[in-house]
């Protein structure tokens, strides 16, 4: 009887073929997520509170009435929208005296002027109080244009073209009033 | 004479008794059995996910809008896996997260884009990546293992330090097991 060897060899067995072979490369994923709300936010203004001093002529052809009050500019800065479609919306109120009475024929207790905010949109957000001389509806609003990206700007508020109604002497007295600037998204579309 | 006919006689012994030998002689047979297990790395907790929630800070400072990097730095998930060979080795790469829902350049002053390094640690070794920067990091011996990958985040930051856009983020973190190739006995 003849001595047999008999040998299996399986291939993957073979040098230089088995190990070639062994890609089998494994890869694994962590997601990573998070939002980031939209946000607005107003510089504090500076200056501010504003005082435009005496308002009435106290001598000259319009002694007692309103005077020639320069205008006035208070800045917002660092004001940002971190998304697209934001608008200024510019609230304001005339300045009306205090003093509670009312007031005679040709007088009148408030001064309208106009607010307007700038650099945040293609246009200005502009509003003109019109109160009546004894203080009447004094508060007036407007929204500017959209604007259609994410910015960070200095706001200018400027107060200007300040009135009395029908230039009635102005009574004396303290006066007040006030400017609200609100910075936030579209009422309808914006991002 | 009579030595020769003995002579004769013993070969015709000798003869006759060979077959009685041939009897006891053993023979053998082999079947040789191989086999080989290749080099191989898997995952058996192949993903995950870190829901970082809102990544700017709040409130109305200096740095309100700006990333808040405590929401992504020192977060973990833990995967798991092995490799059966020696030389196998681990790669990590991190994708920055990028804000899905505005896909525009953002303006000056905003960011749209934050970065981070991921690190991935099995078996004592650490393998890192940065996202500024695409693609992979170097890949680190792991050898064989079998257990946790722990992935960690650290060094997030925007790449202007501005203020974020609004939106969704999203990003991932990708390891690698490679078995490699082990040299041949």
């Amino acid at each position: 009887m003849k001595r047999l060897a008999l040998t299996l060899l399986a291939a993957a067995a073979l040098p230089g073929i088995a190990h070639a072979q062994a890609t089998d490369t494994a890869t694994a994923d962590v997601g990573v997520s998070g939002t980031v709300a939209k946000l607005c936010t107003l510089g504090t203004p500076t200056p501010a509170p504003v005082d435009v001093g005496q308002m009435a002529n106290t001598s000259g052809a319009r002694v007692g009435k309103i005077t020639v009050i320069a205008p006035r500019t208070v800045t917002l800065p660092g004001s940002f929208c971190n998304f697209a479609g934001s608008a200024i919306t510019v609230t304001a109120t005339a300045l009306v005296s205090t003093d509670a009475s009312a007031v005679e024929p040709g007088f009148a207790k408030a001064v309208n002027y106009t607010a307007d905010v700038a650099n945040w949109a293609a246009g200005s957000a502009t509003v003109t109080t019109a109160a009546t001389a004894g203080g009447g509806s004094p508060t007036a609003s407007a929204t500017g244009p959209t604007q259609p990206a994410p910015k960070v700007a200095d706001l200018d508020v400027t107060l200007s073209n300040f009135t009395a109604p029908s230039d009635f002497l102005l009574t004396a007295g303290a006066y007040s009033g006030l400017v609200v600037v609100k910075l936030g998204p579209v009422a309808s579309g914006g991002d | 004479m009579k030595t020769s006919i003995l002579a004769v006689a013993a070969v015709i012994a000798a003869t006759a008794a060979f077959p009685a030998a041939a009897q006891t002689t053993s023979a053998t047979g082999t079947v040789t059995i191989n086999g080989s297990v290749a080099d191989r790395c898997q995952f058996t907790l192949p993903s995950d996910v870190i829901n970082a929630g809102e990544l700017s800070l709040q409130g109305s400072g200096a740095t309100a809008g700006k990333l808040d990097s405590s929401k992504l730095d020192g977060q973990t998930r833990t995967l798991q896996g092995w490799c059966n060979g020696t030389a196998a080795t681990m790669s990590v790469e991190a994708q920055r997260l990028v804000n899905t829902t505005f896909t525009t350049t953002p303006p000056a002053g905003f960011d749209r884009v934050v970065n981070y390094i991921a690190t991935a640690t099995a078996n004592s070794a650490n393998a890192t990546d940065t996202s500024v920067t695409d693609g992979a990091g170097s890949s680190v011996p792991v050898g064989m293992f079998t257990g946790d990958v722990k992935v960690t985040l650290s060094g997030s930051s925007s790449p202007t330090s501005g203020l974020l856009v609004a939106g969704d983020y999203s990003g991932q973190v990708l390891v690698t097991l490679t078995p490699s190739v082990t040299p041949a006995p």
